[in-house]
């Protein structure tokens, strides 16, 4: 198998006619990597891997696999394997036909072709299968042959638009798991598209968020969880409760934020705006729902929020409690279960604390609408 | 454009994008445009025998064109009545042709189409095939045989005494409009039909729950929605039927010509090209005319035709 | 339908009637009179079952001359048209947005615009490039079966090109893009993979593009020089005069479009039985097993009928005879000839007389005439059902008969038993006998 391969995106811009599809888009992926592109549908994350596989010209940059700059080859001059949205298997020739296109098309002999086509069905726990139509095949199984397909044509790397997506809920996580270990396995450079964010958490070693063109920011999954670069980044991936304000005074990469509705409120500069924002400046701080805890002394503190329950969920896991703080301001706090009754009633009054380090401040930009 | 050509030929690769152009170019160019355009430019010629072509003699003129509406020069009449009359006549019952198919073919498309009957109605769709495939002139050959003097018809009649001498349907054109409206019957129910089928049931079932009548669910939802097949049919039967050249020399009268027998006659009869080129532009055109207007009238497009 | 008023359905029902009537009834009638041995092709009178049509049919040098030709043409124009249809249609896919309506229009133009106009076209243009070119007129490009080809191209292509459309709009094309990714070129994508996808829209189209090629008449009238197609030769057979063995050509066309429908249609209904009982695809295409191939497939029955009822009427056209039949009737028409010249040569008498009675007799002997003739247009009818096998003037024949007809009788041929009416040759004679119409004309 091919090893771990870079993949370079330098300056790469993407229009048709007017429209900016992929804006200034910098990338370095490294070789042996789990990349994903994370972002909501349309935000050109398709777009960008179809320029990597070459079916498509950047309108301006250079696209570098392992050194080599891809741009002016077709994509069967490129050591991509894509794996298609709908898996695309060719629906007249049978599995073992299918995953072994690529060295039919070589020329290799026919011998040669089983020989290799069933030892990629072994691996991928479909032994004895190769004489089915695609058709025969179970949504699990179609996706498993459209990846060995990919792989048996030994790419360098390997880029999957959003395979998961037609795939029944327990089928996908289990899918995940098992993406993951064949490409620790192979070891070769996987380019992964997704909207959902929690494929990207699991799978990848490195995430690049996108929005409308751009890509907001790059970076592991605890990063791009825990410390967002922009207020899209920090509303698109996972819930956040968002307060918006002027910075009203930066102590040691902390700020304090003069809060809209809710009051001073503290919290720490995300990474990517230490050193950028000075006192007025527009800001939003982003909390997570878990993060919010209840107070247990209600001192009046920066890092205090009063509010009303307007309703609570139990969610198993956890009870989802929906606040109301002052003038309307929308809050979800979620509270572990531990084995506690902890329903509480509409109306209920708190105070809820939360620690400074978790609460993130970005300058104030666009959310992601859900 | 560059880009588009550059785009193309990475998509199709060098060898399949050339083919691709060369067949296509051969068909648009050689095939339809320049013949049709050369057939124009000859109906402005005179007609000269071959060495002359080019020559001296040869020039532009619309002596051709002027000969379909006056006559041969010195004509006293003024106008050439009885080719006039041909070509009047041809359209106009071309235009009775589609009228009556249009009449004969809607139950059968709405009754064909809204059926969910499965096997009978393949059956049907099958019957309703096979006559077309089979030979234009064997076609016009069964209803000169059912037609004829001592055809069915005639025998039949005469046998129960309804008549006691055979009717000419011949001379009397019966044969031609019904051989002509047999010959396209099925371009008119099938694009009907496709359009039909598609029609979702519920929304007639909507329709006569709201209490409309049938004749209204026909009007306001059923027609409506077939206008793109209508028309497609429509199209096709009057520019077939005005077209046809085989049905009226086998089923015409002797005293009735068809406009295309004119055409063939100046061609075959008379050798003369440029005068059959004009009066094959007068028929496209005409046609042309008629068919887009109509379109226009209805609000149909281009784009449906031949769906 | 289901919730209709009644009035509704039972006028939809006799509508249907009425329809396939008009619809089919020219071409079965047409198909009887090919076994009329009446030289004009007519149903009634009858004269005598004769299968001497086909014979006449088959010996005809020009009507093979024509098929010929026509098997030529249709070869070559399935080639053409099919391959620029396909090209026409892929090109379509991918040609410039702006560009895509006004090149619609342009291929499928050829359709609507008539056949005449478009083979004096293709003529006229191609003499003149053969003139410009300085070739003699008997050069390739004047040659009517190449112009004929291009002709018909012209718009049978269109045809072709609205197949392959309907069909690649099923394409995903994501399937190209993944056979260029594993590497394929674009020659082996489009080969391995499009081009697959397409074989049953190749099939159809060129079933199609063949079958209006065999019938093209108005383009190839102009465009065919010394190679007359079928069609063309037909079509001056039938204005030159009409007889029966046109109408034995479109009895043998029927059959075979009959054949190769019910085929398509038998095989299609497999398919769709196979799918629909969930049934592994190569089950179904494999081995033949006879009462699984009937089992919910009518269209099977139908045709297993048919093609028993057409294997009987061709057994049967090598054994029967219908001479002795002939001359009988012959002899019968002679003698209603004779009865009729005297006749009239009475009732000229008559009317000589009358001329100076002036009396009303020329009424009655009509209503006379009258009477005998549908008499004796009743009563073949009635006869053929009734006394089949009471024919003493033809032993030899009978027994071979009985027992086609059994054979027929067993595989419940509905052709065998309809032909088996009309083997009966005396009640024919009968019928001929009592007959006082004139005899057909000669």
């Amino acid at each position: 198998m091919g090893s771990g391969v870079s993949v370079d995106l330098q300056d790469m811009w993407i229009k048709f006619g007017d429209f900016v599809a992929v804006r200034e888009a910098n990338v370095n992926i490294k070789g042996g990597d789990f990349f994903s592109f994370l972002g909501p549908s349309g935000c050109g994350k398709t777009t960008i891997l179809r320029a990597v596989s070459g079916f498509l010209e950047p309108s301006a940059g250079n696209i570098l696999i392992g050194g080599e700059n891809m741009i002016g080859k077709g994509p069967n001059e490129r050591p991509t394997a894509l794996i298609f949205q709908n898996l695309a298997l060719f629906p007249l020739m049978k599995v073992w036909e299918n995953i072994a296109f690529s060295m039919e098309v070589r020329g290799a002999s026919h011998g040669e072709r089983r020989k290799r086509a069933d030892e990629l069905l072994d691996m991928i726990a479909l032994t004895g299968q190769g004489d089915k139509l695609p058709s025969e095949l179970s949504g699990g199984q179609k996706q498993r042959v459209a990846i060995a397909r990919a792989l048996c044509a030994e790419p360098d790397v390997l880029l999957l638009d959003e395979p998961l997506s037609a795939l029944d809920l327990k089928l996908r996580q289990h899918m995940r798991t098992e993406l993951r270990e064949i490409q620790k396995r192979v070891g070769i450079t996987f380019i992964y598209i997704t909207h959902d964010q929690g494929e990207a958490l699991t799978m990848s070693d490195n995430v690049a968020v996108m929005k409308a063109g751009i890509i907001d920011q790059i970076a592991d999954g605890k990063s791009i969880y825990d410390d967002p670069a922009t207020a899209f980044v920090a509303s698109f991936v996972g819930e956040n409760n968002c307060f918006r304000g002027e910075v009203s005074k930066i102590v040691n990469g902390e700020a304090v934020v003069d809060t809209n509705r809710t009051g001073l409120l503290r919290g720490r500069i995300a990474s990517d705006a230490q050193g950028k924002l000075s006192v007025g400046d527009d800001v939003m701080m982003f909390i997570r729902p878990e993060a919010l805890h209840l107070s247990e002394d209600g001192q009046e503190s920066d890092t205090r929020i009063l509010a009303d329950v307007h309703h609570s969920e139990f969610e198993g896991q956890s009870y989802n409690v929906f606040l109301e703080g002052t003038e309307g301001k929308e809050m979800k706090m979620a509270l572990t279960n531990r084995g506690e009754a902890r329903l509480f009633d509409a109306g209920t009054s708190m105070a809820i604390k939360y620690d400074a380090s978790q609460a993130v401040i970005v300058p104030a930009g666009e959310l992601a609408s859900e | 454009m560059n880009g588009f050509m550059k785009d193309y030929f990475r998509k199709n690769g060098a060898l399949m994008g050339w083919t691709l152009i060369i067949l296509v170019g051969f068909w648009t160019v050689m095939l339809i445009i320049l013949p049709q355009l050369y057939m124009f430019d000859l109906s402005f010629h005179p007609h000269l025998p071959p060495p002359e072509m080019g020559g001296p003699k040869d020039h532009y003129t619309l002596e051709n064109y002027d000969y379909l509406v006056f006559g041969a020069p010195g004509n006293e009449d003024g106008y050439n009545k009885v080719d006039l009359l041909v070509f009047g006549r041809t359209l106009i019952a071309a235009a009775f042709v589609t009228i009556i198919d249009l009449m004969l073919c809607y139950p059968i498309a709405y009754f064909l189409g809204q059926t969910k009957g499965g096997g009978f109605v393949r059956i049907l769709v099958l019957l309703l095939i096979i006559p077309y495939w089979i030979n234009e002139i064997l076609r016009a050959f069964a209803f000169r045989i059912i037609f004829g003097d001592s055809g069915v018809i005639n025998e039949f009649l005469m046998l129960f005494a309804i008549i006691d001498s055979p009717i000419d349907f011949i001379r009397a054109n019966v044969a031609l409009y019904a051989g002509l409206g047999y010959a396209y019957i099925l371009l008119m129910i099938f694009p009907m039909y496709n359009v039909i089928e598609s029609l979702d049931r519920n929304q007639i079932e909507a329709a006569r729950d709201m209490g409309a009548s049938w004749v209204t669910i026909h009007r306001r939802i059923v027609i409506p929605y077939a206008k793109p097949g209508i028309a497609s049919g429509c199209t096709m039967v009057f520019m077939l039927s005005a077209g046809a050249l085989a049905a009226p020399q086998i089923l015409g009268g002797p005293s009735s010509l068809w406009f295309t027998q004119l055409v063939y006659q100046w061609f075959n009869t008379g050798g003369n090209w440029p005068q059959a080129s004009a009066y094959a532009i007068v028929l496209l055109v005409a046609c042309l005319i008629i068919v887009l207007t109509v379109m226009r009238l209805f609000k149909v497009n281009m784009g449906d035709i031949g769906k | 339908m289901r919730d209709q008023p009644l009035l509704i359905r039972i006028g939809m029902s006799l509508y249907l009637l009425m329809f396939f009537t008009y619809l089919l009834g020219p071409l079965v009638l047409m198909g009887i009179t090919a076994f009329n041995s009446a030289s004009f092709p007519q149903i009634t009178p009858w004269e005598v079952f004769s299968f001497e049509w086909f014979s006449k049919l088959f010996a005809d040098d020009r009507i093979l001359e024509g098929l010929e030709n026509s098997l030529y043409v249709g070869f070559f124009t399935v080639i053409l048209s099919v391959s620029m249809g396909l090209a026409g249609a892929l090109v379509l896919t991918q040609i410039w947005p702006k560009l895509r309506a006004t090149y619609y229009t342009l291929i499928i133009a050829p359709i609507l615009v008539p056949g005449v106009v478009i083979g004096i076209s293709t003529l006229v243009f191609w003499a003149e490039i053969n003139r410009r070119l300085g070739l003699s007129p008997d050069s390739f490009l004047a040659n009517g079966i190449f112009l004929t080809v291009l002709g018909q191209s012209t718009f049978i292509a269109s045809y072709c090109m609205l197949v392959f459309v309907a069909r690649l709009q099923r394409y995903d094309t994501g399937l190209t893009e993944a056979a260029l990714d594993l590497g394929a070129s674009h020659i082996q994508a489009f080969r391995k993979i499009q081009l697959p996808f397409l074989y049953p829209a190749m099939a159809s189209s060129a079933v199609l593009a063949f079958l209006a090629s065999f019938e093209n008449y108005n383009t190839s009238i102009f465009t065919h020089q010394k190679y007359a197609t079928l069609t063309i030769i037909l079509s001056q057979k039938v204005r030159l005069g009409i007889d029966p063995s046109i109408s034995a050509l479109a009895f043998i066309i029927v059959c075979l479009t009959i054949f190769f429908a019910l085929l398509n249609e038998v095989r299609t209904r497999r398919a769709q039985l196979a799918v629909a009982n969930g049934a592994p695809v190569g089950v179904v295409t494999g081995g033949f097993k006879a009462p699984g191939f009937f089992a919910g497939n009518p269209a099977a029955v139908i045709l297993a009928l048919f093609v028993a009822g057409i294997v009987a009427t061709i057994a049967i056209s090598q054994v029967y005879d219908p001479e002795p039949a002939k001359s009988v009737l012959l002899k019968e028409k002679r003698a209603a000839q004779q009865l009729r010249i005297q006749a009239l040569q009475q009732r000229m008498k008559e009317r000589r007389m009358q001329k100076e009675m002036k009396g009303p007799d020329i009424f009655g002997g009509k209503t006379a005439g009258e009477k005998a003739k549908s008499g004796g247009a009743v009563n073949p009818g009635k006869g053929a059902f009734g006394s089949i096998w009471k024919s003493d003037s033809l032993k030899s024949v009978i027994p071979t008969d009985e027992k086609k007809d059994k054979n027929g009788l067993k595989s419940k041929s509905p052709g065998v038993n309809t032909f088996g009416n009309v083997f009966a040759p005396t009640n024919l004679e009968d019928a001929a006998g009592s007959r006082k119409k004139d005899a057909p004309k000669e």
